[in-house]
């Protein structure tokens, strides 16, 4: 990221030194161009090969925390779900992923230059961003599999309660290639290179001790700044916006209540500060969906397309009242946000946060598109949570148009503390023989 | 940057386990002994590919369908072995070697030869009905490919360089089972691969064993680690020409339990180059 203008302070040299390679590059162009004896064409801003220019590129989310970033964290434009198998052969091996994860999230967060090596050896980086990186919003979530609580590592006494292996719901066509794994790691970033480049450099640091086993790429469309008023959620690929719903990520003891584990007595201690995270690669139907009417679309979501208020509301965040409409006259008692979250007493329990990014992959044998939702949420209870909710929406009009195929369940770990701590100390230390 | 300074700032970015430490210093005399046996070892490999390459060949043109089976696997550890050497010949590489996925039409593309349009006639199509004219081209191919061996200089960064490469082999199209697709000999060819790359790290271990012990004892740790898992799916322990169980016995756990050694000797072995200056 270097190679861009940046107008913060994180990096006072960056206009300077571009403006210097510039000018090197006006050099060698022009001795190039004048030995075709055409005139030199400095090169500038306006160049057809310019890197396209971004603000934010110095965004930085602290590392250090309670928390893992990237489930309050605002979610960027740019996501992925990267599920692994653990090849450690041991508890040291095990740690050694663990501290050497910890050691590359802090520093691509944070961002910084890599050190220069001999030429004669492998680079010490991929060198996509160039030499020096910006943190560029990134994030990256390490969770756990159910898989990985097995006899490998000794740490089947200490599976978080509700941890399972994904197990198909009605609608699922679940490819095997594309489900489960012994640790996910979300990485998350306002641009899709730099989601890229964290994961280079986090499976190069890894050999012998991580096998990627499904990578699931995923983007979400930009909206221009608003003055005032809330930012309107993002949209899925069926043109839907999706996440309204959330609870309220600023009030901190509803997320204690919601999304971090640690009250409940039956859940190993380690896992506080934790959170059960789901994800579902969800197929969506495009072409049959664009040539479904809007009134029908707008009945199977149970909000208008455009504005995405509820069918009874004129805003967005406007919340619909089932109770004045028992019948579904207004909002169909099948329609997808009435099941999910149907505004009862005591169905509070059972709210989860959305934080999914939308995929395409390529064509079917077909000639449709492979297309849809990478559908990421997370719970303090994956049972209270995602699967209760996923219950009482089988078999809702919404599944004619799309399909799980992929996806798993996972733990994601209490945050690292300090520079001292690591992703999963709590865990390995809870189970040290 | 000084080396010392370059060691500090690997360090706090936690690239240890990746940072060889600064290039031993190895004279370029030091190289020739190596080069000259590796040399030597490529030979050896080519006189006895030859020799079964024209066994497997005629097994073919006598139409002895199950002999011709029997042989394929053997004949092609040869080739493993030496395979960066026989690379940088691309013309007979793709004549001798090619899989059908290099060509657009795939197995009824006219410019597919080699083993591996022999292995689709011999296990997809259980016969040698029309593999004759594959098999003459192929024993010409390789006798082609020795006589330019012979007269060929070993750049030293290529057989270095070559013990990397044959883990990348092993990496990228080994550990998948799509080398052998049809014959599921994958073993043979991967045990092969790692034949020749051992070979070329026991060759050259002697000029960087002082400088970095920890080094060695990691490489030679992963490719016990890789024989031990391969030695599990001999069919005779004690002999090794009785070669491997089909690739499609191997479990899901072992093909993974692969990947982990292979990679990291991938990693490590892609420092062997800069380790001695080259």
């Amino acid at each position: 990221m270097s190679d861009q203008p940046d107008n913060t302070s994180r990096c006072p040299f960056t206009l300077d030194r571009r403006r210097f390679l510039q000018g090197l590059g006006a050099a060698g162009v022009g001795v190039a161009a004048g030995g075709l004896g055409r005139p030199a064409r400095a090169a500038d801003d306006h160049a057809v090969t310019g890197a396209p220019v971004s603000t934010t590129t110095a965004q930085a989310y602290p590392f250090h925390g309670r928390h893992q970033q990237g489930i309050l964290t605002p979610r960027p434009a740019a996501g992925m779900v990267v599920a692994c198998d653990v090849l450690a052969r041991n508890r040291t091996g095990l740690e050694r992923l663990l501290r050497t994860l910890t050691e590359r999230i802090a520093f691509l967060t944070e961002g910084g230059t890599y050190p220069e090596r001999d030429p004669a050896y492998p680079p010490a980086d991929s060198g996509i961003l160039g030499p020096t990186i910006a943190p560029d919003g990134l994030t990256v979530t390490v969770s756990l599999g159910a898989s990985l609580f097995d006899t490998r590592f000794g740490l089947a006494d200490a599976r978080p309660r509700h941890l399972q292996r994904m197990t198909g719901f009605p609608n699922d066509a679940l490819e095997p290639e594309r489900c489960h794994g012994d640790l996910s790691l979300q990485i998350c970033a306002n641009t899709h290179d730099t989601t890229l480049h964290a994961l280079r450099d986090l499976i190069k640091h890894t050999p012998g001790l991580l096998m990627v086993r499904w990578k699931q790429e995923g983007t979400v469309p930009v909206v221009p700044p608003r003055d005032n008023g809330p930012t309107p959620s993002a949209r899925n690929y069926l043109g839907f916006r999706d996440g309204t719903a959330n609870p309220d990520t600023d009030d901190a003891t509803l997320m204690d209540a919601l999304i971090w584990t640690g009250d409940d007595p039956e859940e190993p201690a380690w896992t506080r500060g934790g959170s059960y995270q789901v994800v579902r690669i969800i197929r969506n139907y495009v072409e049959r969906w664009d040539r479904t009417p809007l009134a029908e679309q707008e009945a199977v979501f149970g909000r208008h397309k455009a504005s995405g208020a509820p069918l009874d509301g004129a805003q967005e965040h406007d919340t619909p009242d089932y109770a004045a409409d028992p019948e579904g006259r207004i909002t169909p008692l099948d329609a997808h946000i009435r099941l999910a979250n149907p505004r009862t007493p005591g169905f509070e329990k059972h709210r989860i946060l959305r934080r999914p990014f939308n995929y395409s992959n390529g064509v079917e044998a077909n000639g449709q598109f492979d297309m849809g939702l990478l559908f990421i949420v997370y719970q303090a209870d994956l049972q209270a949570g995602f699967i209760t909710v996923q219950n009482r929406l089988n078999g809702e009009p919404l599944e004619e148009y799309i399909q799980p195929v992929g996806g798993g369940y996972f733990f994601t770990l209490p945050g690292v503390v300090d520079a001292t701590d690591y992703l999963g100390r709590a865990l390995l230390e809870a189970t040290a023989t | 940057m000084s080396s010392r300074s370059l060691l500090i700032a690997a360090a706090a970015f936690g690239l240890m386990a990746l940072q060889g430490p600064a290039r031993a210093d190895v004279e370029p005399e030091a190289l020739v002994e190596p080069v000259a046996e590796y040399k030597l070892y490529v030979l050896d490999n080519l006189d006895a590919f030859v020799g079964h390459t024209r066994d497997f060949t005629r097994a073919i043109e006598a139409g002895e369908l199950e002999r011709a089976q029997s042989l394929y696997a053997p004949t092609r550890v040869y080739y493993e072995r030496i395979e960066p050497v026989a690379e940088l010949f691309a013309d007979l590489d793709a004549s001798i070697d090619a899989r059908e996925d290099d060509y657009e039409k795939g197995v009824d593309d006219p410019d597919f030869t080699g083993f591996h349009r022999l292995e689709y006639g011999l296990f997809k199509q259980q016969t040698t009905d029309g593999l004759a004219p594959y098999a003459r081209r192929l024993m010409s191919d390789v006798k082609d490919l020795e006589s330019r061996v012979q007269g060929l200089t070993f750049p030293p960064a290529k057989v270095v360089g070559g013990a990397a490469a044959l883990m990348e082999e092993v990496a990228a199209t080994k550990v998948s089972g799509e080398e052998d697709r049809y014959s599921h000999t994958d073993l043979w060819d991967f045990q092969g691969n790692v034949d020749g790359s051992q070979k070329i790290f026991a060759l050259f271990k002697p000029l960087i064993a002082e400088e970095d012990p920890a080094f060695v004892e990691r490489v030679e740790d992963n490719f016990a680690a890789v024989e031990a898992t391969l030695a599990h799916y001999r069919l005779a322990a004690n002999d090794p020409e009785a070669g491997f169980v089909s690739y499609e016995k191997v479990s899901d756990k072992d093909r993974r339990a692969l990947v982990g050694p292979v990679t990291v000797l991938a990693e490590d072995l892609s420092t062997l180059r800069g380790k001695l200056g080259l």
